[in-house]
């Protein structure tokens, strides 16, 4: 190209940029008085087929409120991907409030990004935010304000239901291993402190904990199996589950030594596996398409099929959960005000595809049963499901009203 | 000729100057708000700039010294309790140590062997912060940090962040021009020569990365002040990085460069973002057309249509090395 | 104290063996990208992506070939091939057109590129996990050292030095291999001997890439095969191949050894710690070796 026609070219290219820029700047609009929900969450990264369940979980039950219409009109929703870092999720989460405008936030799996925006958007913009698949138990714990509910289940539930179903097994040393973040500490920390709540005589053999997305186990599970624990407690997060998975098979740790992991007979993680998942893997959880086998499972599992081809995992139950909230809530204030709807979701009931389900007034926390069972492979199917379920209601593991009170007083 | 260049430039920073000042009132809030956050980062990415534009290192960790700044002064804040002001001069101070500490380590080294002992000796300082919970709260984070009544609001945060990057950037004009400034190019472009004409090459990298990463821990106190929250993420390689692609997209010869490099970043981010998710697509799509169209970087290509006045010779040849 | 069991030869001795395998896989990675380095002098930062991309690649081709051996060797062969040809379509579209231009331009490029190739993943494979299973003759484990060592850690113990060697002929003994040596050196004398310098480097480039598609072909059947892949593994990759020595494939196989034996045995004396190791050993490395242990090209 001559200098002078790229010269210009250059020029055409850079008025072209700027253009487009200047449109994109231009500010939405939103005159019609829908409900407007902001949705942050990680699509992008390996974190991203949860948000996608949340997300349609979401979806399906804004489309069956839309059929009938709330307040004279329809919930509408908009997402934002935070790419699973923190700076990302805030500079989001505040173009959602302070540009879209947005009436309620919800979102996200990364707990540094739901702590953050809890505190720094939720609360000083006075917005209501909805946590849909984060654990940790900060969120509605230490962390926890007026302006922030979880419908997630935490690592404060997970950790007591592990240190039930493990303080009845005859093991006595263990080894804890997991993803070195704080999600990994945490439930590791919650089923420990439990477990020995329970059982005094259990002792920590050792610890290994590798950087969050590690993708080669197995010298971490060679070393684990050569010190000979009892059973080893598994902290990992949605992005190492099949690794671990896998890793246990290969190492032939699962054949030798009983292992505990929370959320490890969740679909979304025992798909990708199919017929080669691990058998006799301890899990908890708090959603099975499978389990509770009542109508109204069955109708939100089916429905969901419909329209996603996919029985749905945990992700997808929460998200569906928060859809009704939101529904429930806003019918229930009678207007689209903020306040007025944090006022209606204190304490109240809704109907879930798992039964009635509160969400508890004191610290804005979901109440959800947890299941405790074992992997097995599904008779017929090319998947494992978890199988013994034992059921543990709500009341009886989450934290009370009076820990959280003390919790957030420090 | 010469003197028609000056009062240009100096013209379009007055109407800028005067435009940004009146932005808050007339701008939507969230424009206020993106408008500090790029400031903010540019200060970040200018101060990278002086090590890798001007100095010829290969920066590769340049946010842990934000990360130390912008933690430095969550902690004195939250924990130390110690008074507002102290905690603002502390911060780049403790930015300014690591950098002398990091790189007194990294200027016995050279070019891609100097980046990469760099991000491991920063991965350090990140595990450290990822992991002492008792101290920084891992990777929940540190939240609700409060700050000064003159700079709580989103209107009167932009203000005190403009008003400390023009500070920042005159700063850091002045050094360029310096004989230091000039020094330290002239290092980057034939250190050979220059130790032998009796300069001290290693010291003045140093005190190059010494005074860059001042700058960056004042960038962290200013993200602080913005968003009120600190998290390990900011001392994470993958944002070194980014601020790296900053520079060279903005130009990192140009003094100015890196400024437009962090525009148009985070502009294109948080715009782009809202219709679709494949943004990081349009970004890499966006830097092959500038690799390609806009061969000086953005801001050369701006530079060169106002020099077309300018003397041709006195301006040195872009990003050659001279000959020995 | 619990690390008690750690100082048991046999423990040690699976160990090493672990940490032998796992450096086979990261040197087959970073010697595409030592290849790189050397002959184009610019770190593909895109490497990366195109592991993944080979990881991927094997997933679709396991399951196109019906799931089992047969689809895990075809797509052991076919992937590396399918990331060659990748990148030699962004090397003649749009690399060679900017190797006159300054490094860092290029630098940016291959930036770039990662950002394009990692969305493009996510467009065509969707955000799920995938996974695929090690055909049956490598599953399951021997008995090592009284510990069970898996078979298919076995098999890549065997595809390292395979890989190795054949590296080393082609440099060494092929016409090819010896005038990517030469430009790596020397460009212009290659360029000034009269030969077309540009598809050397096209070469060198699209054979890199092959050895990143390989490497994630061989990964593949260890662990998920997700998204963020790209990312876990290139900033290991480019301190292997600084702390070896630039673009030298002995210093891959010597720097990947580093990591691989670190990783290992740290895991068993200090676990609890892991995130910090490969950092570490990089530093006590270039600390001792400034420029790297094996001597750089250039």
């Amino acid at each position: 190209m001559k200098k002078g026609s790229r010269s210009r070219f250059s020029g055409i290219v850079l008025f072209g940029l700027v253009v487009t820029l200047s449109l994109m700047m231009v500010p939405a609009l939103s005159e019609a008085r829908d409900i407007k929900v902001g949705i942050i969450d990680a699509y992008t990264g390996p974190a991203a087929v949860f948000a996608n369940d949340a997300l349609n979980g979401f979806k399906l039950a804004v489309d069956e409120i839309n059929k009938k219409g709330i307040l004279g009109g329809k919930i509408e929703y908009t997402t934002r991907d935070t790419k699973f870092k923190v700076d990302i999720g805030l500079n989001m989460a505040k173009e959602l409030v302070m540009n879209e405008k947005v009436d309620i936030l919800v979102g996200t799996i990364n707990s540094g990004v739901a702590l953050a925006v809890s505190d720094a958007v939720a609360k000083q913009e006075k917005i209501p935010f909805i946590v849909w698949i984060s654990k940790s138990e900060n969120i509605t714990g230490k962390n926890g304000h007026r302006y922030v509910f979880s419908t997630a289940d935490n690592t404060a539930q997970g950790g007591k239901v592990g240190a039930v179903a493990l303080a009845k097994k005859p093991y006595k040393n263990y080894w804890i291993a997991g993803d070195d973040y704080a999600y990994g500490h945490d439930i590791a920390d919650s089923v420990w402190k439990n477990l020995k709540a329970l059982k005094p005589d259990v002792e920590k053999k050792g610890e290994s904990w590798w950087k969050l997305g590690e993708p080669d186990l197995v010298p971490y599970l060679t070393s684990i199996v050569a010190a000979k624990p009892d059973c080893v407690i598994f902290c990992t997060g949605g992005q190492s589950m099949a690794n671990v998975l896998k890793a246990v098979k290969t190492t032939g740790m699962i054949d030798k030594i009983p292992v505990y992991i929370h959320t490890a007979t969740d679909h979304a993680v025992l798909k990708p596996l199919g017929a080669e998942a691990p058998e006799g893997v301890m899990g908890t959880m708090h959603y099975h398409f499978y389990y509770p086998d009542i109508p109204e499972n069955k109708a939100f599992v089916e429905a969901f099929e419909k329209a996603y081809k996919e029985p749905p995992g945990f992700p997808a139950f929460n998200g569906y959960v928060t859809g009704l909230l939101i529904s429930e809530g806003f019918k229930k204030a009678g207007a689209i005000d903020r306040e007025k709807f944090i006022d209606a979701l204190e304490g109240m009931k809704i109907a879930t595809p798992i039964g009635k389900l509160e969400m508890r007034a004191c610290d804005h926390q979901m109440v959800y049963p947890m299941f405790l069972g074992t992997t097995k492979k599904a008779p017929g199917k090319d998947y494992a499901i978890s199988s013994n379920i034992v059921t543990l209601p709500g009341e009886e593991i989450l934290p009370t009203c009076e820990e959280i009170k003390k919790a957030r007083a420090q | 000729m010469r003197k028609q260049y000056f009062s240009k430039s100096l013209w379009v920073c007055v109407v800028l100057l005067v435009a940004l000042l009146l932005a808050p009132p007339i701008l939507p809030r969230f424009y206020t708000y993106i408008l500090a956050v790029i400031f903010v980062t540019a200060l970040l990415a200018m101060s990278l700039n002086m090590v890798v534009g001007h100095g010829g290192m290969f920066q590769f960790h340049h946010c842990v010294f934000y990360g130390v700044g912008a933690y430095t002064f969550a902690l004195t804040v939250t924990k130390a309790g110690w008074p507002m002001w102290l905690c603002f001069v502390v911060s780049p101070l403790a930015a300014a140590l690591a950098g002398f500490v990091i790189g007194w380590f990294c200027v016995r080294l050279t070019s891609l062997y100097f980046g990469m002992l760099q991000i491991s000796l920063g991965s350090l300082l990140w595990a450290i912060a990822f992991r002492w919970y008792s101290l920084t709260k891992g990777d929940d984070g540190i939240h609700s940090i409060p700050v000064p009544g003159f700079a709580a609001t989103t209107s009167s945060a932009y203000y005190f962040i403009l008003f400390s990057f023009i500070l920042c950037v005159v700063v850091m004009y002045l050094i360029y021009k310096s004989p230091f400034g000039v020094t330290l190019q002239a290092t980057r472009d034939n250190p050979a020569r220059c130790s032998a004409v009796g300069i001290n090459v290693r010291r003045h990298q140093l005190m190059a990365i010494v005074i860059a990463t001042f700058f960056a821990g004042v960038a962290g106190v200013l993200f602080v002040v913005l968003e009120k929250s600190v998290f390990p993420d900011l001392l994470f390689w993958v944002l070194s990085l980014e601020i790296f692609i900053m520079c060279l997209l903005g130009g990192w010869f140009t003094f100015a460069g890196p400024i437009l490099g962090a525009a148009i970043t985070v502009a294109l981010r948080t715009f782009a973002g809202i219709y679709t998710e494949y943004w990081t697509l349009i970004l890499g799509v966006l830097l092959i057309l500038l690799i390609f169209f806009l061969p000086e970087g953005a801001m050369g290509f701006f530079l060169q249509k106002f020099e077309k006045g300018r003397d041709k010779e006195t301006a040195p040849p872009r990003g050659q090395h001279a000959e020995s | 104290m619990e690390t008690a069991h750690a100082f048991t030869v046999a423990a040690m001795g699976s160990q090493f063996f672990v940490g032998l395998s796992r450096a086979m896989i990261l040197f087959v990675v970073t010697a595409g990208l030592s290849f790189v380095l050397g002959v184009l002098r610019v770190p593909n930062i895109a490497h990366g992506s195109l592991y993944m991309i080979g990881a991927f690649c094997a997933f679709s081709l396991s399951k196109l070939f019906g799931g089992g051996s047969t689809g895990f060797w075809l797509g052991l062969i076919l992937s590396p091939l399918i990331v060659a040809l990748v990148s030699l379509i962004a090397e003649r579209a749009l690399f060679c057109h900017l190797y006159k231009r300054e490094h860092l331009m290029l630098l940016l490029f291959t930036f770039a590129l990662s950002l394009i190739l990692g969305d493009l993943v996510k467009l065509v494979w969707g955000a799920e996990y995938r996974s695929i299973m090690a055909p049956k003759v490598l599953q399951g484990f021997v008995s090592l050292f009284g510990s069970s060592f898996p078979r298919y850690n076995l098999f890549l113990l065997i595809i390292g030095p395979l890989v190795a060697f054949g590296l080393w002929f082609f440099t060494n003994k092929t016409k090819l291999g010896k005038i990517a040596r030469a430009a790596a050196v020397d460009r212009e004398m290659v360029g000034a001997v009269g030969i077309n310098v540009s598809w050397v480097f096209a070469f060198a480039f699209v054979f890199g890439c092959f050895f990143a598609g390989l490497g994630g072909a061989l990964v593949a059947p260890t662990g998920s095969i997700a998204l963020g892949m790209d990312h876990h593994l290139i900033i290991e990759a480019f301190l292997i191949v600084t702390i070896g020595g630039l673009g030298n494939m002995w210093g891959a196989m010597v720097g990947s050894l580093i990591f691989g034996l670190t990783q290992a045995f740290g895991v068993l004396f200090w676990p609890q710690f892991a995130i910090v190791f490969p950092y570490t050993a990089v530093v006590i490395v270039l600390l001792i070796w400034p420029r790297g242990i094996l001597k750089s090209v250039w």
